[in-house]
């Protein structure tokens, strides 16, 4: 019995090496991505599309925040950090000390869309009201012309961008009260406010679709040209930051660059964010 | 207290006993069941023609020419249903000057009604291709599809009438009744004709396990999670069997009953009740920062990952390897002793060879429990999106892995609803690994048991 | 043919012979004891490791606050680090999952110990076995995808059979034991189930009333603490089980034969004589559950709503919570290495290595107990 364990063992080793031999693919050139879980579609979909174009080379996209996007481009571990805001002061420092330098690239714009369940009634909100809401001076629908039900707050974790973006064009710095449901991306976000009647949430444009209801913020429809043409209140622009500008014709130069092309300028259309290009129309 | 209710008593006693081991049976059932029929379903299932033209696209299998003539067949049906919507785009235009109230209202939800032709359909012959691979194929999968078809033959609104609001579906067929498009809700988008539009026929997908995956795991399969699955636990376990094997060996063979050894065992213990959150963290400070001794990688890879899984893994390596070879006879070893065979050819000729079948339960368990944890990997190995990596790049590159992708899928995911049954599928492909390997030490145990008895 | 003339070994070493041998027998044994001491090693080095990183919170402003103010607000300006909310989330869970695993894990192990039939544990084993190995992502992935959004729509109905599952039989036992005593005081000796109809009707006035109740509460979000302590005592019980049937299989038949020779029922002998016998083993075993439940990652960060609040009132299983494991999983990856934010997460991992350190330590020395009890040494 013990002869045929081992035989088994040995073919079982067989098996597994043939398999990694056989997966191991040369890729000669590679762009490490990292940082924010909302710019990651966008770098998710260009990967995509580049890789396709560009046999060869391996592109790895990590979406772990846009802090964490800087402190990897600053520390040398990625080649491109995307960014959901822009990177701050003390981040620019570290870059420094370190002899990095940061470039920033404004890829496309961003609008927070506040969600609500579909089968809320409410439908346009002040930002007074948000703010309200989510400081915790208003904790029933009712007292946003709803119905009686509570308020059921959801949040994103502290460190992503979307978040930080939300406290400073809504917050305004105050603390959002501590009673609220924290949810660590977009996508998560979406599905708790669809299964839960009387939520709150908010998530970027691009996640928006029929499963929750967008509501009017100061009477404003959070739509594509109400962000690109700057009159949706929540709205900020998406970035990649390279250690310097890249070399012209180099991968991560034309990986970069995408944004600027038809290509890239319909998949950040499609997976609904504005493309900066939208300014000029 | 009186006989009877003594009687009662240990009655319900025995029946609450053998109860509650019903409801652990019960919690495996409910547990497994949605896991597995719907992740079967991510194998099995009525694929459409889209289905076999991905299969082609992408991976270049299945027969060309059959698929050809399917596509004619297909495109065939589907021409009716294009014309008519041609024909109503045009009449659209009559009708916005005509009567502009009913035409811009009818303007604006034809789009919504083209996106889902769209979406159901795939592009049309002679358009051009879109960016995104996602737009590139109709519904690939029947269930999908009729879902589609529910939204292109229905207006979803809601009625606020009552305060909460509820969902009101309005069929289309009534919107555009007395127009060209009417039509094609009353003969193109029942399910019948869909059946021609896309050939539904049971699949079985085994690439899903093979593939790798494209636009985010809206196509293919689960290669290169699984493939990162293999490297971690593989890697793990040519770190934590020789030094667990070991270990044990010099603790039941060599060690002594001093306090050294007692504190040895209890670091064993420790180790065993470390929450597996902190060995990602230490995974991250010990493996991955610059500052550390033990620095393998700048960044999260798969040898780091490896070397954290180890250290998980070790106790329980160390606990079966140490009572598989307690379990070995002591007569075979005063045999060799007898022999004149010394200690360490006795542990290496005999005992460990007896020792075996109860050495490799222990490491197929710790290969299902190294192969099923997240939380040691998050940090120290796990990567969103990547591609199948080479022996090569272990050292320095990050992996894709089934338990990591599988939170991400169902939380991070843009389009989380879209792709349940990759969710489902992975979440029963890394359940089928780990409980295969559960499964193979229960009967290696089985026979051990039997062997002992003679 | 020529035969080879040579010596035949020597059955004696030479003296140096036997000291090379002892030598490498020497070096040898010190190569495994190294190794072996892996574990020493890689256990200093958490303890080192996570202590580092999380000294520079220690010494910095706000440990005052880590343990006194329930307000978590790691990135604002000024930072907040009251974790004691957070505390509070992972007890919170940890005693729900108790309150599922420990009066199901005792009574399966006292069912597999001494009910079930021999023939039939080897068929029940394996289901420990496999509930034991399922991925906690798995788990998690249930718990959010399936019993979340159920826990949703049918809430109320989820909370009765809850309620039944435990209550029926415990006040069942319970109105059984109240009548026997009501007819040993007022009636004759052979009357004690129809006195236990009174108490029995009475619990199930309750039974009903507390149905209806709860049958009426509409959860609101489905991810909460107490979808989360089911999930986690389910993982508990394989731990809690196997452990505490160990216990009981070692108090050994002399005991039970005894008690059942005094005409003990199979219950009173269990209740009365086993469980008592074996209560420091189960003890230990109730600890492991705890040190599962409390350690465990994905289901808490995947399920439980991670709000970092104090429930209102405190032992609202139905409002979100946070736990230690499910922040220090969430905020790891987007925090920078040298921020006050960084090291409170290492505070939080340190925290939750002291707390298994002494939960490990005090089930050791339970079980060594148990064992020397066992032998008759104490």
């Amino acid at each position: 019995m013990r002869n045929k364990i081992m035989s088994v063992v040995a073919a079982a080793a067989v098996a597994v090496s043939g398999m990694f031999f056989s997966g191991a693919a040369n890729a000669d050139e590679k762009i490490v991505i990292e940082g924010s879980s909302t710019v990651g579609p966008i770098a998710k979909q260009f990967a995509e599309f580049f890789m396709d174009k560009n046999k060869g080379v391996n592109i790895t996209v990590n979406e772990s925040g846009s802090g964490n996007g800087a402190k990897a481009l600053i520390s040398g571990k990625c080649d491109i950090a995307t960014m959901s805001r822009f990177m701050k002061e003390k981040e620019f420092k570290a870059a420094a000390g370190s002899g990095k330098m940061p470039v920033a690239h404004a890829v496309a714009m961003d609008g927070i869309a506040v969600v609500v369940n579909p089968a809320n009634p409410v439908g346009k909100l002040t930002l007074e009201q948000i703010h309200d809401i989510y400081a915790g001076k208003v904790n029933n629908w009712k007292q946003v012309g709803g119905v009686d039900m509570p308020i059921v707050i959801i949040s994103r974790d502290t460190s992503s961008g979307t978040y930080e973006t939300f406290e400073t064009k809504v917050m305004h710095k105050d603390p959002i009260a501590s009673g609220v449901e924290t949810v660590g991306s977009n996508g998560q976000m979406r599905a708790r406010v669809q299964s839960t009647k009387n939520a709150i949430g908010y998530v970027g444009l691009g996640f928006v679709d029929k499963s929750v209801k967008a509501v009017l913020v100061n009477n404003i429809p959070a739509t594509k040209s109400s962000v690109a043409s700057g009159v949706y209140p929540i709205a900020r622009p998406l970035f990649m930051f390279t250690d310097g500008y890249p070399k012209p014709g180099s991968t991560v130069f034309r990986f970069i660059t995408m944004y600027l092309s038809k290509d890239g300028e319909a998949i950040i259309e499609r997976i609904g964010f504005v493309p900066l290009t939208a300014y000029k129309k | 207290m009186n006989l009877n209710s003594r009687k009662v008593i240990d009655g319900s006693f025995t029946a609450f006993s053998g109860f509650s081991i019903a409801v652990m049976g019960i919690a495996l059932v409910v547990l497994l069941g949605p896991i597995i029929s719907k992740g079967i379903g991510a194998y099995i299932f009525k694929g459409t023609v889209e289905h076999r033209e991905v299969m082609l696209d992408l991976f270049q299998r299945g027969n060309k020419k059959e698929i050809a003539r399917e596509e004619n067949a297909v495109q065939k049906a589907r021409a009716p249903l294009y014309q008519a919507i041609d024909a109503f785009s045009s009449e659209l235009e009559d009708l916005k000057k005509n009567n502009p109230a009913q035409g811009y209202a009818l303007e604006a939800d034809f789009a919504e009604f083209n996106k889902s032709v769209f979406k159901l359909l795939g592009p049309r012959p002679g358009q051009p291709e879109p960016q995104l691979q996602r737009d590139r194929f109709g519904q690939t999968r029947w269930d999908g599809a009729l879902h589609v078809l529910g939204q292109a033959v229905n207006v979803e609104s809601w009625d606020y009438s009552e305060g909460m609001g509820k969902k009101v579906f309005k069929p289309r067929a009534e919107m555009y009744k007395g127009t060209k498009l009417e039509p094609v809700f009353t003969q193109y988008l029942s399910e019948d004709y869909a059946r021609k539009m896309l050939e539904p026929e049971w699949t079985f997908y085994y690439g899903f396990f093979t593939d790798v995956s494209y636009d985010a795991h809206f196509f293919g399969g689960l290669w290169p999670e699984v493939l990162g699955t293999l490297y971690l636990t593989f890697g793990a376990m040519l770190l934590a069997i020789p030094a667990g094997i070991i270990a044990a060996i010099y603790l039941v063979e060599y060690a002594g009953d001093t306090k050294l050894v007692a504190f040895i065992r209890s670091c064993i213990s420790t180790l065993a009740g470390v929450p597996s959150i902190v060995f990602g963290l230490f995974g991250l400070a010990c493996f991955i920062m610059d500052d550390s001794w033990f620095q393998i990688s700048r960044t999260a890879s798969v040898a780091a990952g490896s070397a954290t899984l180890a250290l998980l893994v070790l106790p329980t390596i160390i606990r079966a390897s140490e009572e598989a070879i307690r379990a070995v006879p002591s007569s075979y070893k005063e045999a060799a002793m007898g022999l004149g065979a010394t200690k360490w050819k006795t542990v290496a000729s005999i005992i460990l060879p007896a020792a075996l079948p109860g050495i490799l339960t222990g490491i197929v368990i710790s290969m299902g429990r190294a192969a099923g944890e997240t939380a040691p990997i998050i940090f120290t190995a796990a990567v969103t999106v990547g591609k199948p990596l080479g022996l090569d790049q272990i050292f320095s590159q990050p992996t894709p892995a089934l338990p990591w992708n599988l939170y991400n899928l169902c939380t991070e995911h843009e389009a989380v609803d879209e792709i349940r049954h990759v969710q489902y599928g992975m979440a029963f492909t890394l359940l089928a690994i780990v409980l295969a390997l559960n499964f193979s030490a229960i009967c290696l145990r089985a026979r051990i048991a039997k062997k002992l008895r003679g | 043919m020529e035969i080879e003339k040579k010596a035949p070994p020597p059955l004696l070493m030479s003296q140096r012979e036997g000291r090379l041998v002892r030598l490498m027998g020497m070096a040898g044994e010190g190569l495994l004891f190294l190794v072996a001491s892996l574990s020493v090693f890689a256990v200093l080095f958490i303890f080192y490791f996570i202590v580092r990183d999380a000294l520079p919170f220690i010494k910095g402003d706000y440990i005052g606050e880590f343990f006194s103010n329930s307000k978590w607000y790691p990135t604002h300006e000024p930072p907040v680090f009251g974790a004691l909310s957070i505390l509070y989330g992972s007890l919170i869970v940890t005693i729900g999952s108790c309150v599922v695993a420990i009066p199901l894990g005792v009574c399966s192990a006292v069912a597999l110990s001494d009910i079930i039939p021999f023939s039939w544990r080897q068929g029940i084993k394996p289901i420990i076995e496999l509930l034991a190995s399922i991925p906690s992502v798995a788990y998690g992935f249930f718990a959010l995808v399936v019993f979340a959004p159920v826990m949703q729509s049918h809430g109320g109905t989820l909370l009765v059979v809850g309620f039944l599952i435990i209550g029926a039989p415990v006040l069942g036992i319970a109105s059984l034991l109240v009548g026997d005593m009501l007819s040993d005081r007022f009636g004759d000796s052979n009357s004690g189930i129809s006195w236990a109809l009174i108490p029995g009707a009475a619990s199930l006035a309750i039974l009903v009333l507390v149905s209806w109740y709860l049958g009426g509460i509409q959860i609101i979000s489905g991810t909460n603490a107490l979808n989360v302590s089911v999930i986690l005592g389910i993982m508990a019980l394989p731990t809690i089980v196997s452990v505490s049937e160990d216990a009981l299989q070692a108090v050994g038949p002399e005991l039970r034969m005894g008690s059942y020779g005094l005409g003990a029922t199979r219950a009173e002998t269990l209740v009365l004589t086993v469980l008592p016998a074996a209560s420091s083993g189960i003890m230990a075993a109730v600890i492991l559950g705890i040190m599962r439940a409390l350690g465990e990652t994905m289901v808490v960060w995947m399920a439980s709503g991670n709000a970092a609040i104090i429930p209102d009132p405190f032992y609202d299983f139905l409002s979100p919570v946070r736990t230690m494991t499910a922040t220090i999983a969430g905020e790891m990856g987007e925090t920078a290495r040298g921020t006050q934010h960084y090291s409170v997460l290492f505070m939080c991992a340190f925290c939750l290595l002291i707390f298994c350190f002494i939960c490990n330590l005090i089930s050791e020395q339970v079980m060594k107990r148990n064992r020397m009890k066992l032998r008759g040494e104490i």
